[in-house]
């Protein structure tokens, strides 16, 4: 029997993805989070405690589901000490609440760190993502290897569908990002190799890959030297590894350019994020290269990365005029680290939501739905991703975005995402004093 | 003008200021309180106004300390949201949003009373020093001959207030009027309303006293540099006594410098001590109800109110005493209620994981405001808040005092007998007030408060050594 579930993720590779209402798609979609809310109160124990605090068993409309979502931090929910002193075998408890598999037989014979720890558990089919650590707590993203599937399935069918290309294996993939473990990443880059990459051609980023445990030794060294715990030595070492990398990225900036230079014959496809790409763009033009030089079929998918970059206004478009990339080639696609399904930009410029995704505008506190699902509404972005399987499918981002239900103006159907996404900020905005608080509040560049 | 405005759930609500003590209206600057669900308006500020110039002393500064008692003590006689209408609506406006229910601000507007007493401010002056002081020179000699006198010469202070309690404002509009200070309130956006009220009750006494004339109280948006760019500078004032952290506090930081000083209320967490004794079956219950009382303080947004209780017991007994703590936190008490705001959703999803964690940890309650309950065997690392508390087992009452540190204000204990072995290593550790278990919202008079004695710290302490 075909569950509901099953005819939307029939959707995934299909022409006719956009061709449904969100109106058309509502009592599918209702029917399938019933499906995922019956096996995942059972099997999620975060959202077990959901279904008892709010008494809701069943859905019967978009609303119902509002009070099941997760915040991002559903996600960050450890007590962080256990990370900090390797508590291994009490973070796959914790896991094991926020997955629908439980963790178990992980060999936990000494665990080297995170990563060791993340490979360990995918050893036994839990392939955890978990974001870079730079600020704050660590992520921690549960995926089974159905989900891997969908990521790479979704990514390349909604990149063929938005710039024309097919998945032909006529291109040369450039991923110039450092490789990592982050599985998200790696399905991406491997997702987009095996449909559009011509074989024998990777490209490897030339670098060592950088792990959240890498990431989170730097961190802590950092915090060490900033709290006044670190030792002359660490001093030292934390300097040499800055250099290092700065070193290290200045070197693939240069190998990049002059392979991508070399390769300027062939269709290329550029991945990667703004600041590194714009500098390889640079040097690519010190070199006389430009526009002429390359190849009329290339596209770009190149995001983020802007934080602390000293880009020009107009660095997008010198990337594109570099590399001879055509509008419909710039493909993006908005998304978030929670939810498996990124929604890929179409013609118009607008992210076209998938049909297996309930999009759930909420108002500014995320309490409640944010306007009827038709016409234009602004809300804070909230989900409920019916792919999911190893973990709940329902989360609220911190997104500002202004939606519209309608068919859109490059003729496939909505619901659509204008590109202009603000995040709301932190605080609640307004002074009021808090008399309760923290030792954190005592400690000097801590907060 | 007495009129006074009907309350709005939604529209612009007026903010009236009161400048020099007299009351100011118009809605020239509007604002949105995103506590309270509202955008009020209030009228722009006199910026000269509202820093009165060296050269002229302040209205109060030779005003015998005594006049002053009985004009705070006047002040302290209208203390009633039943009979003073400024405090109705006071009451009215904070109960639509404040997290304690009405009955609980009118307890607290009833407190204010209690404490705007001759006898409970004499008792505050005399803890801080000889209030002969307050009111003139007063001779010293040292060991070598020399003579001189000193005075606790009034100083010009700006407030910035919490807005959790309308108790908060009282007091510390009586401390500057002890101190005889020019006073500037700055009023937070969760309660723009509570120290314009005690003025204008002032004001319905005697329009023209001399301590009222010395007040200003006003709405600015913290960390406007506008404002704050142009007041908080050592000409204007002395000190800027500060409420809270965070932003309250950065905010203030990079004015200070020579000259203009900060007395700062930091943001607090209290705990509570409870030894074996506590988990015997004839004072369980008790011990219980005491915990619960010291949790439940304002809904637990007092910085008195206890977060962490340390428990030295055998397992079971705690966690007998964990079911009997969730079932108290959930009643209404003169200062708190049944059912608070529920516990924020973080929290809750990190509390919901341990449930699934393993016998390490135990959970009692839901979270739907009426308590919950997380009993672990070290302390957790969020901040509870609504009503949450964490139970932390340890071996010894020794072995909770390592997790006092210099955030940790009020300590309560049980046994009280207790206290003193555990004071000096308490106070080591940064803590700053031992109480019994279940007395955390009862106050000496008189008491230092986060380990000072603040009119000591207000008043600007001259010496003249040519006598």
């Amino acid at each position: 029997m075909t569950t509901a579930v099953d005819r939307l993720l029939r959707l995934v590779d299909a022409e006719d993805r956009y061709a449904f209402s969100s109106a058309e798609l509502l009592p599918l979609q209702i029917e399938a989070a019933n499906e995922r809310l019956a096996a995942h109160a059972q099997s999620i124990q975060l959202v077990r405690g959901r279904v008892e605090d709010t008494g809701i068993r069943g859905i019967g409309e978009r609303a119902d589901l509002v009070p099941l979502l997760f915040a991002h931090t559903a996600y960050k929910s450890y007590p962080e000490g256990w990370l900090a002193s390797g508590k291994w075998e009490m973070l796959g408890r914790w896991l094991g609440s926020v997955s629908s598999m439980p963790v178990e037989g992980v060999n936990l014979d000494d665990v080297a760190g995170i990563d060791d720890w993340l490979a360990r558990l995918a050893e036994v089919g839990h392939f955890v993502s978990c974001s870079s650590g730079t600020s704050g707590k660590v992520s921690m993203i549960p995926s089974l290897m159905s989900d891997r599937l969908l990521v790479k399935r979704n990514l390349v069918h909604s990149l063929a569908w938005a710039t024309g290309l097919k998945p032909e294996r006529q291109h040369r993939l450039f991923i110039c990002n450092p490789s990592s473990n982050n599985f998200r990443y790696l399905d991406s880059w491997a997702g987009l190799d095996e449909a559009f990459g011509q074989e024998g051609h990777e490209f490897r980023f030339p670098s060592d890959p950088i792990t959240v445990g890498g990431v989170r030794d730097m961190v802590a060294l950092r915090n060490a030297i900033g709290s006044g715990d670190a030792r002359p030595e660490d001093l030292a070492a934390y300097e040499a590894l800055v250099a290092e990398r700065e070193q290290m990225m200045a070197g693939a900036v240069d190998t990049i350019a002059e392979t991508l230079a070399a390769s300027r014959g062939e269709k290329l496809i550029v991945v990667g994020m703004f600041a590194l790409i714009f500098d390889v763009a640079q040097k690519i033009r010190a070199m006389g290269l430009g526009r002429n030089d390359f190849h009329p079929d290339n596209a770009m998918m190149v995001s983020g990365g802007l934080k602390g970059a000293d880009l020009p206004p107009d660095y997008r478009e010198q990337i594109m005029d570099v590399f001879n990339i055509a509008p419909d080639r710039a493909f993006s696609m908005y998304g978030m680290q929670e939810v498996n399904t990124l929604f890929p930009r179409c013609t118009a410029g607008r992210y076209h939501v998938a049909p297996w995704v309930l999009l759930l505008p909420l108002d500014e506190t995320g309490e409640r739905l944010e306007g009827a699902p038709s016409g234009e509404v602004e809300g804070r972005a909230a989900f409920f991703d019916l792919s999911h399987e190893g973990r709940w499918g329902g989360v609220i981002s911190s997104d500002k975005i202004a939606v519209d239900y309608g068919r859109c103006t490059c003729g496939h159907e909505g619901p659509t995402i204008a590109d202009a996404i603000v995040r709301y900020s932190d605080l609640a905005g307004g002074d009021k004093i808090s008399c309760s608080g923290t030792i954190d509040a005592y400690v000097r560049g801590a907060a | 003008m007495t009129a006074h405005s009907p309350v709005h759930a939604k529209g612009v609500v007026p903010v009236p200021h009161v400048v020099n003590g007299v009351l100011v209206e118009g809605d020239a600057l509007t604002y949105r309180s995103r506590d309270l669900g509202i955008e009020f308006a209030t009228p722009s500020l006199d910026l000269n106004a509202l820093a009165p110039p060296r050269g002229r002393p302040g209205p109060a500064f030779d005003l015998p300390l005594s006049d002053i008692v009985d004009f705070l003590e006047a002040t302290g006689e209208r203390m009633d949201a039943d009979t003073n209408p400024h405090m109705r609506e006071c009451v009215d406006r904070a109960a639509l949003t404040n997290v304690l229910p009405r009955r609980v601000l009118e307890n607290l507007v009833r407190d204010a009373r209690l404490y705007l007493t001759r006898a409970n401010l004499m008792r505050i002056v005399e803890a801080n020093f000889d209030p002969a002081l307050l009111d003139g020179w007063v001779p010293q000699v040292d060991p070598f001959g020399n003579t001189s006198a000193v005075r606790a010469f009034p100083p010009r202070l700006i407030h910035v207030l919490a807005g959790n309690s309308p108790l908060a404002a009282a007091a510390s509009i009586a401390q500057g009027a002890l101190v005889k200070a020019i006073n500037l309130f700055k009023m937070p956006s969760n309660d723009p309303f509570t120290a314009v009220a005690i003025l204008r009750t002032m004001a319905d006494i005697d329009p023209s006293h001399p301590v009222l004339r010395s007040m200003s109280a006003v709405y600015w948006r913290g960390g406007d540099v506008a404002v704050e760019g142009k007041l908080y500078r050592p000409h204007y004032f002395d000190k800027i006594v500060a409420w809270g952290g965070g932003d309250a506090i950065n905010n203030v930081i990079k004015y200070l410098g020579p000259g203009l000083q900060l007395v700062s209320f930091d943001p607090k967490t209290s705990i509570s001590l409870i030894g074996r004794e506590g988990f015997e079956h004839a004072v369980i219950d008790e011990v219980a109800e005491r915990a619960a009382r010291d949790v439940a303080l304002f809904n637990q947004e007092a910085c008195s109110a206890s977060r962490f209780i340390f428990a030295e017991g055998s397992a079971d007994a705690i966690d007998r005493f964990c079911a009997k703590l969730a079932e108290r936190l959930g009643v209404d008490r003169d200062y708190g209620s049944a059912v608070a705001a529920p516990t924020p959703v973080e929290l809750r999803d990190e509390i919901e994981v341990l449930r699934a964690v393993g016998e390490s940890y135990r959970v009692w309650g839901r979270g739907d405001g009426k308590g919950l309950v997380v009993r672990s065997p070290e302390p957790l690392e969020f901040h509870p808040t609504n009503k949450t508390v964490n139970v932390v087992t340890v071996d010894t009452l020794d072995d909770a005092v390592a997790h006092a540190n210099v955030a940790t204000q009020t300590v309560g204990v049980y046994p009280p007998g207790r206290s003193a072995a555990l004071r000096n290593a308490l106070a080591s550790a940064g803590a700053q007030r031992v109480v019994a278990l279940g007395a955390a919202g009862e106050y000496c008079s008189g008491s230092p408060h986060d380990a000072m004695f603040p009119l000591h710290r207000f008043v600007h302490w001259m010496v003249d050594e040519a006598v």
